[in-house]
Parts: C-alpha cells; structure tokens; sequence
C-alpha cells in the first residue's frame, strides 16, 4: 500500500492540517474555539480515511463525529457558560511543574512511538516482501461522471459487519441504549429527580429545608396500610 | 530515560538516510506514515489530557486519541488489503465499533459534565478533588 501522485500531496496536506488543528484543539484559551479546531482536525482525518480507501468510516465520521458529537459538546459548552470562566484571568492550564513533567512524557512517548513504528514496519516489510494482489482500484468500473471509480467497500463493510461482527453489533447497540439511559438519568436536576419520587428520604428532607418549593413537586404516595 | 532513547533516535535517523528512504517515504506515503501521523496526533491527545484544566476540552482529547486509533485501523485495513489478506475490511468494523463507543463515552461524560457543573459550579478539574481527601 502506497500513495502516489497526487493522493501522496493530499495526503501530506490533510496529514498536517490534522495534526495543526490537534495542536490548536489542545492550546486554544476559549473551549468553543477548542471545539471548532477538534472538527477540523475530525474532518481532516476524515478525509485520510478517504485516502485509505474507507469512504464508508469517513462518512460515519464525519456524520457521527462532527454532526453528533460535537454538537453536543457545543451544547454542554454552552450550558456551563465557560465564557464567563475564561473571561476572568483563570490559567487554561496546570501548574507550571506539571506541564514540564507531562510534556517530558509526551516527548518520551512520541519518540518512543515512532521508533516503534519503524522498527515494526521495517520488520513487517521483511514478512511481506511484495503485495500478493494488485490493488484493487484499477479493475473496479468508472462511475457516471468518469472522474472516480465506484468501489465496494461499502458492501464489503457491510458484509464483514453482519457476518463476522453481528454479535458485537448488537452489543453495541445495547451500549448506545445504556449511554441514552444513563446520560438522561445523569443529567436530572434535582427538582426532576423529585418529581418521581427518586431521592432518598433523607436528602429530600435535607433539601426541602433549602428548597421549599421542592415538598410541592413529589407526589403524593397513597397508603395502602 | 534519555541515554534510552538517544541511541534509539541516531538509529532511527541513520537508516532513515542511509537508504535515502526518507524522500521515499515522503513522495509515496505508506502504512509507516499513516502510523506515524495516528502516533502524533495520539500524544497531542495525551498532552491535551495531563496538561489542561478545562474537564471539556479533556473530553475533546481523549476523541482526538480514540480518533487516532482509527486512523491505524484504517491504514492497517488498507494494508491487509493490498496484501490480499481474508477479511482484510475487518479493521474498518472495528472503526465503526471505536466511533460507536465514542459516542457513548461523550454523552455519558458530559452529563455527568452538566451534574457535576450543578453541584459544584465548576468546570476546572483541579477544584473538583473530592476524592482527594
């Protein structure tokens, strides 16, 4: 697998926008710029992705990713009102000593890394010495407009995910199920959780004498005895 | 640490030019560039997780990890691909998995975010240390 031509000059261009936008996403004072450079970066990699012949992950991710998730962070964001926070002259980061001491690390850590990288691939070069097939982009049909080529990769994800993959399928949906639950549950307000009679009595009592208004909103539990 | 990973780095600098595959690497990108760009934007994840205060933006590091992680499924996809490998699309499931997963992460995350926000009034991680003592 290598790039070449034009895709090797797209490759490098998004690689680095990728890896700026990371930088930014990390360095930026106000959370909502963080958020708009965290999409960048996403859509960035999203378009790696294509480069590596995953259309189908990219369109996931740019849909999941930058259409769900990041909306939501703009949300929260918004919510906890960091402005007024980053107004002040609050650090955006730890004390001094720690920064040193995890950017010693982070240093390690990337040079470890990309030496393992070479290593390894050097290493995995020797047990490939040639790719056995062609790739397959030259065989597949050109498409309508006859500037690309239609691919199957959607269909092969597909197939791959039924058929090797179906029961972690469904374990993940009843992940997603158990993440909808939890963040509503989560995300109740003390009031909310009055409302259906979900406080223990103690702090209820505790929090009536705070909140009067909050006796109103239980409802009343009839005695059977 | 250091006397570790010095010779590691002169090691890794010799072969790199000796074979002159540097510019090799540089004008036909492959599976080792793709590993390389997911290991850094993976550290700047980290960096971003011990280094700053704000919980939220520690929420975005950790999808800039989770994102750097799929990058390497993909390019090993691709790679198992090209060397005609059974299943070779089998990374690029685990993606979907890692995505899904992401997700889930950040909506539980940022509302346990919204009921720590309405407790403490706080969103700075080294003020909520409950836990501490």
């Amino acid at each position: 697998m290598t790039l070449s031509g034009w895709e090797a000059v797209f490759f490098w261009i998004f690689s680095i926008a990728a890896i700026f936008a990371g930088l930014l996403t990390v360095m930026a004072r106000n959370a909502v710029h963080s958020a708009l450079f965290l999409i960048s970066s996403l859509v960035s990699v999203a378009a790696l992705f294509v480069l590596a012949g995953a259309e189908f992950i990219a369109g996931v991710q740019i849909l999941v990713y930058v259409g769900g998730v990041m909306v939501l962070f703009l949300f929260v964001i918004m919510l906890v009102n960091v402005g007024a926070e980053e107004r002040g002259n609050q650090p955006t980061m730890n004390k001094p000593r720690q920064v040193t001491v995890s950017m010693v690390f982070c240093l390690l850590l990337v040079l470890g890394l990309l030496f393992a990288v070479n290593v390894g691939y050097r290493g995995l070069q020797k047990r490939n010495p040639a790719p056995l097939v062609q790739e397959q982009n030259q065989t597949l049909p050109p498409g309508a407009t006859g500037t690309s080529r239609i691919t199957t990769d959607t269909q092969r994800v597909g197939n791959s995910l039924y058929r090797y993959a179906a029961l972690p399928f469904e374990i993940a949906s009843v992940l997603l199920l158990v993440a909808i639950i939890g963040s509503v549950m989560l995300a109740r307000t003390l009031k909310q959780e009055a409302a259906v009679d979900d406080l223990a009595p103690e702090v209820l009592a505790a929090e009536t004498v705070r909140e009067p208004e909050l006796a109103e909103v239980v409802p009343a539990t009839d005695d059977l005895a | 640490m250091l006397t570790l990973f010095a010779p590691a780095l002169i090691f890794l600098f010799q072969e790199e030019s000796r074979s002159g595959a540097m510019m090799q690497g540089i004008r036909n990108p492959d599976l080792s560039r793709f590993l390389m760009i997911g290991a850094l934007l993976f550290v700047i994840g980290v960096g971003g997780v011990l280094t700053r205060r704000n919980i939220i933006v520690i929420f975005m590091s950790i999808e800039l990890i989770l994102n750097a992680a799929n990058l390497n499924f993909i390019a090993f996809s691709r790679y198992l691909q090209a060397t005609g490998s059974m299943n070779a699309v089998a990374g690029q499931v685990f993606a979907v998995f890692v995505i899904v997963v992401a997700a889930a992460e950040a909506a539980i995350g940022l509302g346990i975010v919204i009921a720590l926000y309405r407790n403490k009034e706080t969103i700075w991680i080294d003020e909520i240390d409950l836990l501490k003592w």
